[in-house]
């Protein structure tokens, strides 16, 4: 069905003209040996309903073949008297002129019949090749999918070798796929597809211009102007007919390929609003963070200037001030380890580790929060030296333990666990006996600047993504649920190397 | 923990007033600095570039100097470099760059001690009082006191609430080094040249494993130390 309209007529001719001759004389030799029991009459009906039923298969020349040899067979060997062309009675004359007339008319009108069916079967078939074509460029994604779709198709239809997409402007052309073989940088190929972009002619392979390339290039129309070319490597000459098709193929790549360049822009676009939006409120919830600590420094030191105030005043206002501080360091330093995260230069260096001093360093710094709670710390006295990033992992269990005093109720119990699990994987948890997270808490938890629903004031939504990132940037994983009795557990999953020397 | 001697130290650092250099770009740590350093006893003098800073040490050979690592005209390290040529008193480094490679690089180049800004005014003059101690007083006393620690360098012997403590010679030559050099933060590399003779820093998981077996006999909650103290990425700190 999808085969090249004008494909092998050759080969099907001559066997018209087989088939033609060897089913007149086979008739006609059934009819011969019958001939006592029918009379001649009959046998030009049979010969005429035969050239009748070839006329359906066969094309015009064949047929008129077969209508001229079933008549000369008729006269010879049938119409008295035998194995003469010569006709006795004028009224066989007539007939066998009316049996020529006949079998003619019948193969003429029968053939125009079928070369119209041909014709529409081929625009059918066009039809149906530019609704496919239509159909799998709607659901191609991106210039290279475009580029194996159009391909496809017209590989099927005009033998055509492998197709090229240049798109972009004057200076800066890209081609897709970027590997084809025809363009090398500055390669003569790639000046032609440039010319083509400018001109908005077709050039190439069996075109006027530049008809020495090994390709043919045809400008691809988006709106006004050309906003690409398509390229061709061994390109076919096409029947007038065949290059309206090819065009109206043209057309829809042509399409499909502004669809895609107005997708890029718009993606871009979105990205841009996108980074805005972080952009603000980032803006937002950092300039409200830092303008908070650094208000109450500035009120308490005005204050304590004017010297008026007893010293338990004055001592309260120093303790404020020391808070604030310690709060604008703690967002600086969230901010400098985010700006880490993303400038994607982060490469955890591991190295030994007690995990009793990470511990100690995060209840140390945290002394202050853990002071309002009944702290508690799970390590099993096999734990063994493990090897890890101290620096990153201390963040980790700093944000979890700081983020549990923030949320959970004063007075209730935190509870830090660290276990080793064979093989390779460090466990850290964090439960803490709050109102848990809720289900719209669990999916957003690890998002930047996403801050809980009963958030506390203060804080940038910064530290629990930090605890993703520097997990991730350890090849770990974190997950958050709400622990057995109710409260959030935060469990923190790293692949460590764990030290197998004892020291006993 | 503070140390007895410490203590001591300080009232004769109020009595004698040694000469602090200040090295720093930044006129508000200068004057944070200045204020606070006075108001004990030390003696200042300032200097905003590296360039002021290599003059006024060679002309009034302070007894420590305060380093900041980011000032306008020399690389921070290339001062420590250029003042340890012949500078022998302690250089603790005051910085914002507060990585452990930084601040392992600036221990191996000869600085005494390492404080990142922002820091706490007491720790920083507990760390001056160190330094100084250590530079002045050449440590001639065979027995060190900690708490209800001993440790005779002569004997061998490290007693705790008075029995005697069950060490092999390694751990007793660790725990010796570090007490030796107590208030002082020692590199992991420091320690293993020290004590084993090789600074692979590779070794560092052996080095932990003694740690963690001194820390069961000497202190008193072996999960909380408060004499064996961690330097997390650089290394070990006796004693405050």
């Amino acid at each position: 069905m999808k085969k090249l309209l004008t494909e092998g007529t050759d080969r099907t001719a001559i066997g018209h003209y087989l088939i033609a001759v060897a089913t007149v004389i086979a008739v006609s030799a059934a009819c011969y040996l019958a001939r006592n029991l029918i009379g001649y009459h009959v046998v030009s009906l049979t010969l005429l309903l035969v050239v009748s039923l070839l006329a359906v298969f066969l094309d015009t020349i064949p047929l008129l073949v077969a209508s001229t040899l079933s008549a000369l067979i008729w006269d010879f060997f049938f119409i008295p008297p035998h194995f003469t062309l010569h006709i006795g009675s004028t009224e066989d004359l007539l007939m066998l002129a009316m049996f020529f007339i006949v079998a003619l008319l019948n193969g003429i009108l029968t053939s125009r019949i079928r070369r119209q069916e041909l014709r529409a079967r081929q625009r059918e078939e066009r039809t149906d090749a530019l609704y496919q074509l239509t159909k799998e460029l709607l659901v191609a994604n991106g210039i290279e999918e475009t580029v194996s779709v159009a391909e496809k198709y017209l590989g099927q239809y005009f033998k055509i070798g492998s197709v090229a997409i240049v798109t972009g402007e004057d200076r800066e052309l890209q081609v897709c796929p970027a590997d084809f073989s025809g363009f090398t940088p500055e390669s003569k190929n790639l000046q032609i597809a440039r010319w083509v972009l400018q001109n908005q002619v077709k050039a190439g392979r069996f075109t006027d211009n530049f008809s020495d390339a090994e390709l043919t290039f045809y400008p691809a129309e988006g709106g006004e102007k050309v906003i690409g070319v398509i390229c061709f490597l061994n390109p076919v000459r096409t029947a007038p007919l065949e290059e309206q098709f090819l065009e109206a193929c043209i057309a829809l790549i042509s399409g499909k390929i502004e669809r895609e360049l107005l997708s890029l822009v718009a993606k871009d676009a979105f990205i841009l609003a996108e980074s805005d939006k972080l952009y603000k409120t980032l803006f937002n919830s950092i300039s409200h963070e830092l303008r908070i600590p650094v208000a109450a420094i500035i009120g308490a030191t005005d204050t304590l200037l004017s010297e008026r105030y007893p010293e338990t005043t004055r001592k309260k206002l120093y303790r404020e001030m020391s808070k604030a501080s310690v709060r604008l360091n703690r967002l600086i330093d969230n901010l400098l380890n985010m700006s880490r995260l993303e400038s994607g230069h982060l490469t955890p260096h591991p190295d030994w580790c007690d995990v009793h001093d990470l511990v100690n360093k995060v209840t140390g710094s945290l002394e202050q929060e853990l002071g309002l709670f009944s702290f508690v710390t799970v390590i099993p006295d096999d734990m063994p030296l493990v090897s890890i990033d101290f620096g990153l992992t201390e963040q980790v269990i700093h944000n979890l333990v700081l983020n549990a005093s923030q949320y959970a109720p004063e007075g209730t119990e935190i509870t830090l666990s660290l276990r080793y699990d064979k093989p390779g994987k460090l466990i850290i948890s964090v439960a803490d006996q709050g109102r848990g997270f809720t289900e719209k808490e669990l999916n957003n938890l690890f998002h930047k600047f996403y801050r809980g629903e009963t958030a506390v004031s203060g804080g940038t939504g910064l530290g629990l993504s930090i605890v993703r990132g520097f997990v991730e940037a350890q090849g770990g994983s974190v997950h958050a649920t709400n622990g057995e009795r109710g409260g959030a557990l935060i469990t923190v999953e790293l692949p460590v190397n764990a030290s197998e020397i004892n020291s006993e | 923990m503070l140390l007895k001697s410490t203590v001591n130290e300080n009232e004769r650092v109020m009595k004698t007033g040694e000469l602090i250099l200040i090295i720093d770009d930044e006129v508000q740590m200068r004057r944070l600095l200045e204020i606070t350093l006075s108001a004990n006893g030390y003696k200042i003098s300032e200097a905003a570039t590296g360039k002021e800073g290599l003059n006024q040490a060679s002309q009034h050979q302070p007894d420590l100097v305060i380093l900041d690592l980011g000032l306008p005209d020399i690389e921070g390290f290339d001062i420590l470099k250029r003042l340890r040529e012949w500078y022998r008193n302690p250089i603790i480094i005051l910085s914002v760059r507060n990585s452990e490679e930084d601040i392992v690089r600036a221990l191996d180049n000869g600085a005494s001690d390492y404080l990142a800004k922002p820091f706490r005014t007491g720790e920083l003059l507990a760390r001056i009082r160190v330094a100084i101690r250590h530079s002045k007083v050449p440590d001639n006393n065979p027995r060190l006191e900690f708490g209800n620690l001993t440790i005779d360098l002569d004997k061998h012997l490290a007693i705790k609430n008075g029995e005697v403590i069950k060490l092999t010679s390694t751990e007793f030559s660790l725990l010796a080094l570090l007490a030796k050099n107590a208030g002082r933060v020692l590199t992991h590399q420091y320690i293993l040249k020290e004590v084993w003779g090789f600074g692979q820093i590779e070794q560092t998981q052996y080095l932990r494993v003694f740690v963690a077996q001194i820390r069961k006999k000497i202190e008193d909650d072996s999960s909380k130390p408060a004499l064996l103290l961690t330097e997390s990425g650089i290394g070990y700190r006796f004693g405050i």
